[in-house]
């Protein structure tokens, strides 16, 4: 399983903060996020924002990271803290 | 010499009093300390160009990365000049106008690399850690996100 977390605006605009996710084939953050997105058209919308921002093992990532079971990954909108 | 970090990601609020009298704390190579506080204002600008009350700001973090994202920070400044100490508090939860929200505290042998290592803290943290921030006005609505500036981003490259 790969743990999903979403933050901010995102995690209000998809009514929840987690979801897990068989990791399957899922060669990286890319096919991860067009899994998610398949879902429904809330999910398409969500993760469509060209700002989303993802972190794997809460390290900054971009999609091409390569994902596997066990993996957290994360997905927010730009931060703004400070 | 290793710099000396601190971190704390906290709901409480801080005494950058006392923050400041423990970096200097029988610190007596160090000649300068370069501290920096963030405060939560009462007004918000509008696209308009005008200004919008704000009552609460409601700091969101992700648990865990926030914490080893300022430490990281940290380290890299740690690793560009040469510095004693450094401290590092960031709050998280519903925060009020007036209270402080960040604080960026180090020490160095001379002035100017205890102020440029602050404001990279600052430019990096603003950037880089996981901190999300939602403006709610008076009238106690679900609130606005507030959006990421892109002169945010730009600040990164004087560095």
């Amino acid at each position: 399983m790969i743990r999903v977390l979403f933050f901010a605006s995102l995690r209000e605009q998809l009514g929840r903060d987690a979801i897990d996710w068989e990791a399957g084939q899922l060669a990286d953050v890319s096919a991860l996020r067009s899994a998610l997105a398949g879902q429904d058209e809330t999910w398409r919308k969500a993760l469509s924002q060209p700002q989303l921002q993802v972190a794997v093992n809460q390290q900054l990532a971009n999609l091409q990271c390569p994902v596997r079971d066990g993996d957290e990954v994360a997905f927010f909108p730009p931060v703004t803290g400070g | 010499m290793t710099a000396d970090i601190s971190i704390a990601v906290q709901a409480e609020g801080f005494d950058p009093g006392a923050e400041y009298n423990r970096l200097r704390r029988a610190n007596f190579a160090d000649g300068a300390t370069a501290v920096f506080v963030g405060n939560v204002r009462d007004f918000s600008p509008t696209e308009t160009g005008g200004h919008q009350q704000v009552s609460v700001l409601e700091l969101e973090h992700y648990p865990g990365m926030a914490e080893s994202a300022l430490a990281a920070i940290a380290r890299q400044a740690a690793e560009r000049w040469p510095l004693g100490r450094v401290r590092v508090i960031h709050r998280f939860g519903p925060l009020r106008a007036g209270d402080e929200i960040v604080f960026v505290g180090v020490t160095s042998a001379h002035r100017q690399d205890a102020l440029d290592a602050c404001g990279f803290i600052m430019d990096f943290l603003k950037s880089r850690a996981p901190f999300w921030k939602k403006e709610v006005n008076k009238d106690g609505e679900q609130g606005t996100w507030v959006a990421a500036r892109s002169s945010d981003e730009k600040a990164l490259k004087k560095w």
